[in-house]
């Protein structure tokens, strides 16, 4: 018996040794991810899945000097179109003739995945997973467990050649898939700058939407407690939609990023539902406080956007 | 057998089998689990730790459960059997289980290892997408690190049909 103890013990410590080298090598992996979203210009074509539905959209990158610029059209149901350049986020709505205008001053905000992605580890497990064939590119998995249930867990399948992500899929910690983004066609390279341009580009018919962004303080309003593992990113005034003023925190534990919204009751006819609704990975709870709307938006689970939620506090100064 | 992992998989399956329809069973293999926890940080466990555990295991009438062994003179000679047992379980669990995540939070009666409870707020209501759930969403998806990994790809969502529908 004391033999199997000491077997135990060397087995403890193989284990031990063995997930950490692995993880070294999984972080690696992640780090390669990155670099190829940074620099690669490509064109593809992918599915976005979730509860049963699913969405093809076309996505095309490109890279010069001067930075990147994407564009993402649903090729699915109603046209809708976005281009995303460091600085802005332009969404199409050509059915609605309205364009809605995501302004953000980039240097001030910071940077999003962490600057030592190992940091990652205090909230994931980070592993290699299987190799496998997507969209005609070799794949290998990275797997990120979540060290507790107030987030989700993450399969990345990186080609092992560029480093380019081909599938994303979030799950939950029953270990069902909420949602999946897969390429079924990808082309690297031989993206030219007319690419990437808007199908509909905006005319004076069209309505805008400018919504801009700018860090400030929002003094009197905190979380009574912080959520393991999430730490406060930024704090904004910006507007929504037609032109409502509203105060947004932003929570990340380095992967998964949760949004508190405020807005004043002031103007609004209906009562606020308090409560959760859920899209995909995506959950958002409301609730009022302080004559104050409070909706919480994030790729998170229930019980996280709900307890960020309750713990949001309005002190008068 | 089971508890020393010398179970193969065949012999193993009734005793797993009994696990998944045993409500007290699977409670005892969610404590075994917060056990096996500790274990894998491979931390030296005191005498007490495994007298305590084998107190709770002979408390708990489960297909795991060993007699007690209070009675026995030299107690501390089943003790490291015991937990050398309860840690393989552990093992043999997380190896096939791999970690169980979402469960309520178990604790153990005055176990060092007991982890702090989460605070588990009251099951919410369900209701509907807020009107302009699109508005918020545009506005979020910024922030969020997956960007840095995935491209612009997450704000499909932002302009998704089923958020479309709500407003």
């Amino acid at each position: 018996m004391r033999a199997a103890a000491r077997t135990l013990g060397v087995l403890c410590a193989l284990i031990a040794g063995a997930a950490q080298a692995q993880s070294a090598e999984a972080l690696g992996w992640l780090r390669r991810i990155q670099d190829a979203t940074r620099s690669l210009s490509y064109s593809g074509t992918f599915v976005y899945q979730h509860g049963g539905r699913s969405e093809t959209s076309r996505i095309t990158r490109y890279v010069d000097a001067s930075g990147a610029i994407e564009k993402l059209e649903v090729m699915d149901g109603v046209p809708r179109e976005l281009v995303r350049t460091r600085e802005t986020v332009k969404c199409f709505l050509p059915d609605a003739k309205l364009v809605k205008v995501e302004r953000r001053s980039g240097r001030e905000f910071p940077a999003l995945l962490p600057e030592q992605l190992n940091s990652l580890a205090g909230n994931y497990d980070i592993a290699l997973g299987e190799t496998r064939r997507i969209g005609g590119f070799e794949c290998r998995a990275v797997v990120l467990t979540p060290k507790d249930s107030l987030r989700f867990g993450y399969r990345l399948y990186a080609d092992v050649q560029s480093g380019m992500l081909m599938k994303a899929v979030t799950f939950d910690a029953a270990g069902h898939d909420l949602e999946q983004f897969m390429f079924t066609q990808l082309t690297l390279g031989h993206v030219t700058r007319d690419m990437v341009r808007p199908r509909h580009p905006a005319t004076a018919a069209w309505r805008v939407e400018d919504v801009g962004a700018v860090p400030a303080s929002l003094p009197g309003w905190a979380l009574s407690s912080e959520l393991p593992g999430f730490h406060k990113v930024i704090e904004l005034k910006r507007t929504l939609g037609e032109s409502r003023p509203v105060s947004q925190m932003v929570f990340s534990d380095g992967l998964a990023a949760v949004s508190v919204f405020i807005e004043p009751m002031t103007g609004r006819t209906q009562a606020v539902h308090t409560g959760l609704a859920s899209m995909g990975a995506i959950n958002i709870y409301r609730r009022e406080v302080a004559q104050h709307v409070i909706t919480v938006v994030g790729e998170a689970p229930p019980v996280s956007v709900q307890r960020i939620a309750d713990s949001v506090e309005y002190h008068p100064q | 057998m089971l508890m020393d992992g010398e179970l193969d998989d065949q012999g193993a399956a009734p005793a797993l089998d009994a696990l998944r329809r045993d409500g007290e069973a699977q409670q005892a293999w969610r404590t075994y689990h917060l056990i096996g926890d500790a274990m894998r940080d491979c931390r030296l466990l005191s005498e007490g730790f495994a007298a305590r555990v084998a107190e709770r295991l002979a408390g708990e009438p489960t297909v795991l459960a060993p007699r007690r062994a209070a009675s026995e003179p030299r107690r501390w000679r089943l003790a490291l059997p015991v937990a050398a047992s309860v840690a393989a379980v552990a093992l043999v669990g997380w190896l096939a289980f791999g970690p169980q995540r979402g469960e309520e939070p178990v604790t153990v009666a005055k176990a060092p290892v007991a982890a702090p409870a989460p605070l588990q707020p009251a099951p919410p209501a369900i209701v509907p997408l807020p009107n302009a759930a699109n508005d918020y969403l545009l506005a979020h998806q910024g922030f969020s690190p997956r960007l840095d990994l995935q491209g612009m790809a997450p704000y499909v969502r932002t302009v998704s049909d089923s958020s479309q529908d709500a407003r």
